[in-house]
């Protein structure tokens, strides 16, 4: 009786046991998912002020087309990637053609000095920040998730689950280093 | 410490908070029924009862309120938003906290609100007027750490009961003192019963305090993480602290709420009386413990050589 007793405690401690490491790691695959869905939403609005960033140019120098169409079909590619890493890849080709345009803005004062170009420079600015913000973020999330998953005790959990390690998120952030810095201070 | 322990360790202690405080005031209550009556005892009790109540409802405005907070929009303070946007996503939170501003030429900022939702940081003109952005995208950072930490409801709870226990404390004194009290009552048991009225309320201020000095060391070290610069935090900190002007509307029961202690710095009352009624570890103690989970040194010489202008280090009187 007592050995029953104990098989079936110890038992219904290894459920309740196995039920918490279930449940952490759906929270952070949650956090996960969360955290990529932030980084979309920045990548998005780097993508969206790329367009007027290219009219902006095109206002002073026409005739650079080469790096207009570089920009055009980074800026595609990078929004046809699937998946975190394939997407920071195309991003990172993205972020060195929108430093050529830059390159290019150098040589035009009058384009340097107009207001639209300054505020589509500060608005990219901002995008750059938060998106380096929310890279931080998802990565440390998917370092703790893929963590969970390969440790013991929860490596076992995860086998059973519906889990896979995810992947990070890597941009070398070219565009924010290229991009003057932006002074809000008249 | 993960993040996950941290909020359940905080969840803990906002039980462990509570419970503390309501042995506090069952036994001042306790003490005072040797010398009170019942019935006024009663009413006294039930009275603050709704007080504590309605100021855990209103604490998130309260706190504003008190601070002379008020909220602006992104177009009057765009770095400021800036900063706090950038912070809040590189903390995770789904939902960004309003950004408040106080009119007051001393450098600080706080967080409050009950939950990471209804939650908003607020920052001083003055620390806006002296901090470079790289420092300030540090500072909204800690704060935002609070919000994320769940910092701001074990500190709004603890506002909210230190303040019932001060009242509470402060009308059974008054009633003892002005009548109320028993017509033929032991001396001894009216003595037993101010002496306990005067020492829980500063129990439970103490309790607050080393409540919040540990918090601090967690939310510059959650700052560091958010912003992947602990060197910008430590710079942020050093200013703050070589900065020796104080802001001038804290409530005593505020003082926790603020990246820098906004009360007396140094010496007077609370400097003299050691670590046990600050709100906050010192600068260089936070600094230093900045620097070894960074591995970096702050170059002090550097920061005290491209200080920012309008930093004031000149000791002002006092009124």
């Amino acid at each position: 009786m007592i050995t029953l007793i104990i098989i079936v405690a110890v038992v219904v401690v290894l459920v309740v046991w196995a039920v918490f490491l279930y449940n952490r790691l759906v929270r952070l695959r949650v956090e996960v998912q969360q955290g990529w869905s932030n980084i979309d939403v920045q990548l998005r609005r780097r993508y969206d002020l790329i367009p007027n960033l290219i009219e902006s140019v095109k206002g002073y120098a026409a005739h650079e087309r080469g790096v207009f169409q570089a920009v055009t079909e980074a800026r595609t590619g990078a929004m046809s990637a699937n998946g975190p890493a394939a997407t920071g890849m195309a991003n990172n080709a993205l972020a060195s053609a929108l430093g050529g345009l830059f390159a290019v803005a150098e040589n035009y004062p009058d384009l340097k000095a107009s207001d639209n170009f300054l505020q589509l420079q500060t608005e990219l600015a901002n995008v750059e920040e938060m998106l380096a913000a929310s890279r931080r973020y998802y990565n440390s999330t998917v370092g703790s998730y893929n963590a969970t998953q390969t440790t013991v005790p929860s490596v076992f959990v995860a086998k059973v689950g519906d889990f896979a390690l995810a992947e990070f998120f890597e941009e070398e952030n070219e565009a924010a280093r290229t991009a003057p810095q932006v002074s809000f201070d008249q | 410490m993960t993040l996950q322990q941290q909020i359940r360790s905080n969840r803990w202690r906002t039980l462990l908070l509570f419970i503390l405080f309501a042995v506090l005031i069952a036994l001042v209550l306790g003490a005072a029924s040797l010398a009170v009556d019942l019935p006024v005892l009663i009413l006294i009790g039930a009275g603050m009862l709704v007080y504590g109540i309605v100021t855990w409802f209103a604490a998130g405005s309260l706190v504003a309120t008190l601070a002379g907070a008020t909220p602006v929009t992104r177009e009057e303070y765009p770095e400021l938003w800036q900063a706090v946007e950038a912070a809040a996503v590189g903390a995770g939170l789904a939902v960004t906290p309003r950004v408040y501003v106080i009119q007051d030429p001393a450098p600080n900022a706080f967080a409050s609100g009950r939950d990471p939702k209804h939650s908003y940081v607020a920052a001083t003109t003055g620390l806006l007027e002296i901090m470079p952005q790289r420092e300030l995208r540090a500072v909204m950072a800690h704060e935002i750490a609070h919000v994320r930490n769940r910092d701001i409801r074990t500190m709004a709870l603890a506002a909210v009961l230190v303040g019932v226990l001060l009242i509470l404390s402060d009308v059974l004194l008054r009633v003892l003192v002005f009548g109320g009290g028993r017509d033929n009552q032991n001396p001894l048991a009216l003595i037993g019963t101010v002496v306990a009225l005067i020492l829980a309320p500063i129990g439970a201020v103490m309790m607050q305090m080393a409540l919040s000095r540990r918090r601090e060391y967690q939310a510059d070290a959650s700052a560091a993480e958010i912003t992947g610069d602990p060197e910008g935090m430590a710079r942020a900190l050093g200013i703050l602290d070589t900065d020796t002007r104080q802001v001038r509307h804290v409530a005593r029961a505020t003082a926790h709420l603020y990246i820098e202690s906004p009360l007396v710095k140094g010496k007077g009352v609370f400097g003299s009386l050691g670590g046990m009624f600050r709100t906050h570890p010192p600068m260089e103690a936070r600094i230093a413990a900045l620097e070894e989970a960074g591995g970096f040194m702050l170059d002090r010489e550097s920061l005290a050589a491209d200080m920012p202008a309008g930093v004031v280090t000149t000791v002002q009187e006092l009124s």
